[in-house]
């Protein structure tokens, strides 16, 4: 009996917990149903001032509020099935880097993010923005949306690790999360507003913040990916 | 060679102190009983020698493998079965197991977890999803998957916790079918049994070793007698 090769192991651990939440939907549809309620919100919100808000400048900062929220619903649920019936503990008990837990359970998270976005995204369009016209670089959008949920999913699946065991996990994760993706969140928001509102200087307000959410993705991503073996052995 | 070695470990959480210099020798084939109150540190022993903790000082090795040099390595020489199923409810009993195969690297899973649960007397309820068992059933596919690798040194963390005399009776005899030359350690609040299960018994209290002999240099009331006085002494 050889020792499988991390990647097989981490093919396993994906496929494990793709199985689970296709057979349960629970993440997707607590954060489907989320997301949903959180447009019918902005609706009601907004619907009285509408008429003088520029919804295209606004837009970036109302779809990463609704993405970040979404995903700490989800994050928080991420390790729900490790924890009963200690599942964590048998798959510690194998032998694998610790590592490989961090890359599957990210992917994973990563994989119901961009599936809840794929359907909040064209609802928040088609509520909020079908009546204005469209900028040229409104497709665009989908770097930032991919780049932040790379990085949100990436931090928020080290720190759901490190709130599984404790008392009030879901307010703990929001403390960390929070202040820890600003950075990320914030460069997700300018980049995706300037695809949005697509002045005329755009590419200056979109590049160089994705260029920065990037290099935040890879030195946190690293860190968490470095870290991991600590954190769950602590 | 000795299946377990264990010298001074100690583990502390914050300043309290776990385990407190924990030493014995363990030879393979062995079955070891561990009795103790509540919070003596007998859960944590099993952690730390099963390598799901760090002990914070001292040194143990598996079957000659020391645990913090070659974690990986004593990972795939143990198997261990606790309270807790470690079974994903919302997969098969054989999904489950397959998944343990393969992240064990066994040969073909497919086939090692349909003999496992024939093994384990579940193999018409192989596709049923592991939520929908009892907890007697729960515990019998716990046991295929701690077998699932073919563990030589096999944890059993209060094993009957939750299970009618039925069930126990069950998990006794599969326990005994699969003994083979495996080395057994047990945590067990169940003097008689664990006592009659073992060839080797330790007494653990406030985390130190009060006791650690084979059966055969002991006399069960002595014993028990010894068990009671040392529950008497409660925890710190």
């Amino acid at each position: 009996m050889g020792r499988p090769s991390a990647f097989a192991q981490y093919k396993t651990l994906l496929a494990k917990d793709l199985r689970q939440e296709f057979r349960t939907r629970e993440m997707l549809t607590s954060m489907g149903i989320y997301a949903l309620l959180v447009i019918i919100v902005y609706g009601a919100a907004l619907a009285l001032t509408a008429r003088g808000i520029d919804i295209a400048n606004m837009g970036g900062g109302l779809l990463w509020v609704l993405i970040v929220f979404t995903s700490l619903l989800g994050l928080g649920r991420s390790f729900a099935h490790e924890k009963e019936q200690a599942c964590m503990d048998g798959i510690m008990l194998v032998p694998l880097d610790r590592s490989v837990i961090f890359l599957a359970k990210a992917t994973a998270n990563i994989l119901f993010m961009l599936a809840v976005e794929v359907i909040t995204v064209p609802l928040f369009y088609f509520f909020f923005m079908s009546g204005q016209p469209v900028a040229a670089t409104f497709f665009w959008v989908v770097a930032p949306l991919l780049v932040g949920t790379i990085g949100m999913a990436g931090i928020g699946t080290m720190l759901s690790t490190i709130t599984m065991n404790t008392r009030s996990r879901d307010v703990m994760l929001a403390i960390l999360f929070i202040p820890l993706i600003y950075p990320l969140l914030y460069a997700c928001v300018t980049a995706t507003t300037a695809a949005i509102a697509g002045t005329e200087f755009w590419t200056d307000f979109f590049v160089m913040p994705l260029v920065l959410a990037c290099g935040y993705d890879v030195v946190m991503l690293l860190v968490c990916w470095v870290l991991y073996d600590f954190v769950v052995s602590a | 060679m000795n299946a377990i070695e264990a010298h001074n470990l100690s583990k502390a959480f914050g300043t309290r102190k776990a385990l407190d210099g924990v030493s014995f020798e363990l030879p393979e084939g062995a079955f070891l009983s561990i009795f103790g109150p509540n919070g003596a540190g007998k859960t944590t022993l099993l952690r730390v020698l099963s390598t799901l903790a760090r002990p914070t000082a001292g040194s143990a090795s598996i079957c000659g493998i020391d645990l913090k040099e070659s974690p990986n390595e004593v990972r795939g020489l143990i198997g261990m079965i606790s309270h807790a199923s470690m079974l994903y409810p919302d997969l098969t009993a054989e999904e489950n197991l397959v998944l343990y195969a393969e992240l064990y690297g066994v040969a073909d899973p497919q086939a090692r977890a349909r003999e496992l649960l024939e093994a384990v007397g579940l193999s018409h309820r192989r596709i049923d999803q592991v939520r929908t068992f009892s907890r007697g059933m729960t515990q019998r596919v716990s046991i295929a998957r701690a077998l699932v690798h073919d563990p030589r040194v096999m944890f059993l963390d209060e094993p009957y916790s939750g299970l009618d005399p039925h069930a126990v009776d069950i998990f006794d005899d599969l326990i005994a079918s699969v003994r083979g030359d495996r080395t057994f350690v047990m945590v067990s609040h169940d003097l008689a049994k664990g006592f009659a299960l073992c060839t080797h018994a330790l007494v653990l209290a406030r985390g130190r070793v009060v006791t650690f002999a084979k059966k055969e240099d002991l006399d069960f009331e002595d014993f028990a007698q010894l068990y009671r006085d040392t529950v008497g002494m409660g925890v710190s």
